[in-house]
Formats: C-alpha cells, sequence, structure tokens
C-alpha cells in the first residue's frame, strides 16, 4: 500500500494513513443511498466507495457494512472522535462529535472484507464498540436499518481521563498503537531535535546548509542551470542570424518550444523544491541521503505536489484578480455616477489594503502545503486543510510566537540574508567591470549571470531550510513527535 | 550527523573545562534586527530633539544668539549625534554590557573573548570599527561568507578581535512542583524500587514531555502520556489499578524521582 510518505512510516506501528480515503474509499458521495438510518446522525458520516448500482449486485454482495454502536467502558471519546475523523477527513471534528451523541452509526456499508478489518482493528483500539454486517446479512435485507440496527446499545459515559490500569489491561501485550493522525517521520535515535526560537531555527538553517552544502545546492541548481542554458541557447540561437530569416513556421515552432520549456522548468522546479524538502528532513531526523535519493522520493509525489501548488497559486491569485476586475468595473461607474478622483483614490487605497492584507492571510496559511504534500503524503484541499491547521496552532503565548508572525519574520530575515548573499555575489561582476577590459564584456556578462544563478539559488536554499525547519518546530510543540520517538526507545 | 548546537571548549590551566554553545547567524540575525530597530528609534529621537531644538530655542531665547547661529548647524550637530550613534552603539553596549547589547540581551547572546573572558574596551572597539567591513555594501555579504567558512561562526570583526558570540546557558523553565508532588496515590512497595532504576535520560523525556504538554494538542497529548505509561509499566513488568489518569502517573513518577534524587 502507498502510504505517500513512505520513508517516515514505522513499519512496527499501525499508521492511520492506511485509511486515508483513497484506499478505504470512505467518504462523502453516497449519501443518498447511504443514509441508511434514515436520519441527521447518520447521514453525517457518508461513504463513496465503488458506486453501488444495481448492476453491481454482484460487487455489493462481497461488501461489508460497519456500524458503531458504542463505546467500551472506560475508553475516550476524544480518542474515537479523532480516529474517526482520520478516516473521514472531510468531516470536521464537531460534526462526528455530534453524530457520536446519537447511535449506532453507520459509517458504511461498502467496504471490503479486507476494509472492514482494518477499521474495525482501529476503531476498536481506541475503545469504540463495532458491529460488521457480512454480505448475506446485507443481501438479504430489505433494508439495511434492520440489519444493521444493534439489538442494544452499549454507550459507556464518556469521560475526560482514563485511568492507568484501565489503559495498560485495554492495551494489554500488543505493540502500541496510538492515534497517529499523521505520518509519523522517523527520527534517528542519536538525533537532537527540540522546539526552537526564529534565532534557532536560522542558526539551525544555516548549519544544515554549511554541513551538506553541495547537497541542498545542487538539488536547487539542477532547475535554475536548465533555465540558464536554456534562456543562453536561445540568446544564442535568436542572435546568430536566425532572428532575421525567421519564417513563420519556425517562429510557430520557436513558440511552442518556449512554452513546452516553461512548462518543463516549472516541473523541475517543483521537483526539486520537493527534493529539497525531502532532503532537509532527512538530514534534520538523522539520516542520510543523497542527491539522487531525494529527487527518486519525489517522482511518485511530484503529480500532487504540482497539483496542490498549482490549486494553491490560483487561489492566491485569484483575490487580488477579482479586486482588479472589481475596481477596473467600479471606477468608471463611479465616475459616471459623479464622484470625483478622491472617492475613487480612497476605494483603491481600501481595495489596495483588502487585497494586501488577504493575500498574506492566505499565503501564510498555506506556507507548509509543499511540506505537507512531501513529507505527509497529503495533496489538495487535505494539504491546505492541514496547513491552515499548523498555521494557526496556537503553542506559545505571545503575540510574536503565533506561527503566523513567526513565518513572517523567518520570511523577513531569510529575504535580507539572501540579499546579503545576493550582494556577495554582485562583488566579483563589480570587480571585472572595473578591471577587465571592454572586448571581454560578453564573457563578464556571462561570469555575472552564472554567479546570479548560483547567488539565487542560495538565497532560496536557506530561506526554505528555514521554512521546513519550521513545519518541524510546529509539530514538535503540537504534537510532540521528538518525545514520542524518545519515547519508544524508553 | 547535524548536531543540535556547535560548542566551544575552553580549558583553563587549572584543567577545568567550560562548554558554551556558540550563537549562529540566524541569532545574530535577530539580534541585529532588534539593534537596528533600537537604533532607529534612537536617531529618530535624536532628529526630533535637534528639529525641535532648531525651531524653538530662537524663539524664547530672550538674548538672541541662537537667532544668529544658521539652522545648518543644527542640522550638523544632528548628523554627528547620527554617527555617534550608529558607530557607538554597539561599541558603547558591548563594552559597558560586557558583550551585549539591547538586541543581543533579548536573544541571550554574549560576547565573549575566544579564551572565555569577558571583553572589553578594546575588544569592542575592533570588533564594532570592522564591521563596516563586514557590512560592506549593506547586509553583511562579507560578514555572511567568513561566517559560512568558519568553524565558530565568527565574522571578519570577530577574528580581528579574537572574540566569539555564545548563547548564554538558559535554565529549563521550571516546571510547577506542586504538580509534581507525589500523592501516594501508587500504593505500590515497588514502585520506588523501579524509580530509582530509571536513567537520567529517561527521566528527562518524562519531563520534558509534564513540561512541554500544555502545548501540545489533546490527542497527541493523551497519546504520549499513554505511550511513556505503557513502556514504564511494561518495563518494570507492572500493571497497578489505581486511579490515576496516565498523566497523574508520570507526574508521581517524576515526583517520586526527584524526592529520591533529592534525599540522595
Amino acid at each position: 500500500m502507498d502510504l505517500g510518505a513512505d520513508d517516515h512510516v514505522d513499519t512496527t506501528s499501525f499508521e492511520l494513513t492506511d485509511f486515508d480515503d483513497t484506499h478505504l474509499n470512505l467518504d462523502e458521495g453516497r449519501i443518498a443511498e447511504q443514509n441508511l438510518l434514515g436520519d441527521k446522525v447518520s447521514s453525517l458520516l457518508t461513504t463513496r466507495g465503488v458506486p453501488m448500482t444495481q448492476s453491481a449486485a454482484g460487487a455489493e454482495a462481497k461488501r461489508f457494512a460497519i456500524s458503531l454502536t458504542g463505546l467500551k467502558p472506560g475508553s475516550s471519546q476524544e480518542d474515537v472522535v479523532f480516529a474517526l475523523q482520520r478516516i473521514f477527513p472531510r468531516q470536521t471534528v464537531e460534526q462526528i462529535r455530534g453524530a457520536l451523541t446519537k447511535l449506532p452509526l453507520l459509517l458504511t456499508r461498502s467496504a471490503t472484507e479486507e476494509q472492514a478489518k482494518k477499521v474495525k482493528n482501529f476503531l476498536e483500539s481506541k475503545g469504540a464498540v463495532l458491529r460488521l454486517i457480512g454480505p448475506a446479512v446485507l443481501k438479504g435485507s430489505t433494508h439495511p436499518d434492520s440489519a444493521i440496527r444493534p439489538t442494544s446499545t452499549v454507550v459507556a459515559p464518556p469521560r475526560q481521563s482514563e485511568t492507568v490500569g484501565a489503559a495498560a489491561a485495554q492495551q494489554g501485550d500488543r505493540p502500541y498503537t496510538g492515534v497517529e493522525r499523521r505520518v509519523k517521520p522517523r527520527v534517528h535515535p542519536g538525533i537532537g531535535i527540540h522546539p526552537m526560537g526564529i534565532g534557532e531555527i536560522l542558526d539551525r538553517a544555516f548549519r544544515l546548509l554549511r554541513q551538506h552544502f553541495l547537497l541542498f545546492f545542487f538539488i536547487l541548481l539542477i532547475p535554475q542551470g536548465s533555465f540558464f542554458l536554456f534562456n543562453k541557447s536561445t540568446q544564442i540561437f535568436l542572435g546568430g542570424g536566425a532572428q532575421q530569416n525567421m519564417s513563420a513556421g519556425m517562429g510557430l515552432g520557436l513558440g511552442v518550444s518556449f512554452i513546452l520549456a516553461v512548462m518543463v522548468m516549472l516541473i523541475l522546479q517543483f521537483w526539486a523544491q520537493g527534493a529539497l524538502i525531502h532532503a532537509v528532513s532527512e538530514t534534520y531526523l538523522g539520516h542520510e541521503t543523497s542527491l539522487a535519493t531525494s529527487y527518486g522520493a519525489m517522482r511518485t509525489r511530484l503529480g500532487r505536489l504540482l497539483g496542490t501548488m498549482f490549486l494553491v497559486g490560483f487561489v492566491i491569485g485569484l483575490l487580488p484578480a477579482l479586486l482588479g476586475i472589481g475596481m477596473a468595473i467600479a471606477v468608471p461607474i463611479l465616475a459616471t455616477m459623479g464622484f470625483g478622483g478622491n472617492s475613487t483614490a480612497i476605494l483603491s487605497v481600501v481595495m489596495v489594503f483588502i487585497g494586501i492584507f488577504w493575500f498574506f492571510h492566505l499565503l501564510l496559511n498555506w506556507l507548509l502545503v509543499d511540506k505537507v504534500v512531501v513529507l505527509e503524503g497529503k495533496a489538495w484541499r487535505s494539504a491546505m486543510r492541514r496547513s491552515k491547521e499548523l498555521m494557526n496552532t496556537r503553542t506559545e503565548k505571545g503575540f510574536w510566537k503565533r506561527p503566523k508572525n513567526k513565518a513572517g519574520l523567518i520570511l523577513l530575515l531569510g529575504f535580507l540574508i539572501g540579499l546579503g548573499i545576493r550582494l556577495l555575489f554582485q562583488v566579483p561582476g563589480m570587480l571585472a567591470h572595473m578591471f577587465v577590459p571592454m572586448s571581454f564584456a560578453g564573457l563578464t556578462l556571462t561570469m555575472q549571470q552564472v554567479l546570479n544563478v548560483i547567488a539565487t539559488s542560495l538565497a532560496a536554499v536557506f530561506t526554505a531550510i528555514a521554512m521546513i525547519l519550521f513545519y518541524y518546530d510546529i509539530r514538535l510543540r503540537s504534537e510532540g513527535f521528538d518525545l514520542k520517538a524518545m519515547a519508544e526507545h524508553l | 550527523m547535524e548536531t543540535a548546537n556547535e560548542t566551544l571548549k575552553i580549558q583553563t590551566p587549572e584543567h577545568v573545562g567550560f562548554r558554551y554553545v556558540l550563537a549562529g547567524l540566524g541569532t545574530r540575525s535577530t539580534a541585529f534586527l532588534v539593534d537596528t530597530v533600537v537604533r532607529g528609534l534612537f536617531i529618530l529621537f535624536i532628529f526630533l530633539v535637534v528639529m525641535l531644538l532648531a525651531r524653538l530655542l530662537p524663539e524664547f531665547d530672550p538674548t538672541g544668539i541662537f537667532a544668529l547661529i544658521p539652522k545648518t548647524w543644527f542640522l550638523a550637530l544632528g548628523v554627528l549625534a547620527y554617527g555617534v550613534v550608529d558607530l557607538g552603539y554597539f561599541l558603547i553596549f558591548e563594552a559597558l554590557w560586557s558583550g551585549q547589547t539591547p538586541g543581543k540581551r533579548m536573544q541571550k547572546l554574549r560576547v565573549i573573548k575566544v579564551n572565555g573572558q569577558p571583553i572589553g574596551w578594546l575588544e569592542s572597539a575592533v570588533r564594532n570599527i570592522l564591521r563596516a567591513v563586514d557590512l560592506l555594501l549593506g547586509f553583511y555579504p562579507l560578514g555572511l561568507f567568513v561566517m559560512f567558512l568558519s568553524s565558530r561562526s565568527q565574522r571578519i570583526g570577530d577574528y580581528a578581535a579574537g572574540t566569539v558570540v555564545i548563547v548564554e546557558r538558559r535554565r529549563d523553565v521550571p516546571m510547577d512542583k506542586t504538580r509534581l508532588r507525589s500523592t501516594s496515590k501508587l500504593n505500590l512497595p515497588e514502585l520506588e524500587l523501579h524509580i530509582s532504576t530509571l536513567e537520567p535520560k529517561q527521566y528527562q523525556v518524562i519531563r520534558s514531555f509534564l513540561q512541554r504538554r500544555e502545548a501540545m494538542e489533546g490527542t497527541h497529548r493523551r497519546e504520549l502520556a499513554r505511550l511513556l505509561t505503557q513502556r514504564l509499566m511494561k518495563r518494570w513488568g507492572i500493571s497497578p489499578r489505581v486511579p490515576l489518569t496516565d498523566e497523574s502517573f508520570l507526574e508521581e513518577i517524576v515526583g517520586i524521582y526527584e524526592r529520591t534524587r533529592k534525599a540522595i
């Protein structure tokens, strides 16, 4: 089973990503025919699965229904809620909590035998009481309600905390199968990771860059270098007289080639971005990696990363575009209505401020989307939700310790340090301009361009590393995965 | 393997070793950013005072002396004050505050000599005069480059003055001791014996959890408490059925551990 982030999965523990909707096919979409209990509760958690139609009666016969009938005495309702949220990621925690107030709750009637067993084992380990209804019963029942409604419902009063003895008794000698809502980072036992402040994050980013300079640098240099080479070769081609003697066919061919090249560059850029995230994550968690491994690890996730990043870019770019269109329509209308220049100017300023605020608001909310896609295997709206959740987690008190504000500061400092790096690489070019004869101007220019590519890669690498460490820092604080890793070795 | 910190080890002639955590680019940049804001406020204040003086003094001076002074003199005074603040800010603060500026103090950084001694006026003057070289063209391009190559994260000014910037040792946030006081709910004679076998590293894991739990998401907090409890029970081969939550159990463990260590 592709867990999406297999490199990080501890095989000894039960991974919740097994229950990702793509694998289990549990999700919304077949509400009408799945609203088995016919009430508000059952309609909350619905199933998608393979569409069950009349013609698919054979397939239906092999499907199982799963009903949650209660909670085990002494179990925690919250554990069950969060476990259910993993299975039904589109439902909010509040919705699930509400659903659990009215039991029994039909989860699905289209699970395969394997899926049904997995769900049963998983949810029972969290303290849920489940009932599986086999294909024979389902097939024979005229109304599924009658088949799945339990004769007696056991609903233990949910409690805030559980006793040590009960917890231990529940677990027995079974290996630990905790509520791991996300892909578990595989931490090297000897590595020292702990929550960090902004300065420490940047310190560590700098140190990581220094220790794995060639790896990180070459990861980002590949797309930058390719783009540079493409640019240069185009310039040479067009400058070599081809531009003057170009026919219409050649022009069209060149245009198509350019569009293709831009697409390839974009793909390469995102591939490199993902590879960098993988490489930084591995080295930060104490593992070795290489250029080929990092790029290789991204092969299966590249599509998801590209799609999600385009979606994020589209949504973020949509607002300014809409505001611009709104202004373009509003200004002439206001002018015809007799409003003067001052009103229009004030409106423009207000709109610009709204646009800037929302742009940064959305940008910061989805700043971690690429990390979530690469390291947690999520994609699309699920990744965007997760990023937003992380960016709005409150783990520390104080205005400047809010994740969004911390991220803003890190980006600002990264930008300033990036400026320093770019300036440093300007120096050789400036010296060359001063001392190298004009006959070598072309060579000097090329050298300056190469240095610019290197400087851009370096500046980008530094900020990118800092943001990956920032992502881990939020998770360390809110999920304590460093402690989990250490606890495994107690 | 990447390490959490870079350290500077200093051995005294008496063979006593000290270990300092070296400040990296990030903490130093953050401190510099804070200092820049403070310097900016200083300079703004100076210019406001000079402007007020230039406007008000001639009006309220009965002798009329100030009316004779050209306004460009006031401007020159302002520029001079700016120069003093710009050049002297780091120099004076670091010399007087034993290697700290407001930004460094906020980030808990300190400049010391490479032999561990505090810096004086000379070191402060050398490292801050050479700041202009590090700052060449602005945004510290040379300073960044030299720091990148330096094993002690030193810039040119640090090399010349023989100084390093270190992170002052921070004490852990004290945990609420009342929470860790053993409530004697665990009536297991062998438990104290088991707890005495806890290694400091293992104790640190439990203690870290108790310190950080407030910041954790509810599910992960419960999960981690349960994991730690299970691990300890499995390790000790016990299964006490006591009316304690996982977290209370861990608090008891830490409380007993600290009590017994203190007794020892």
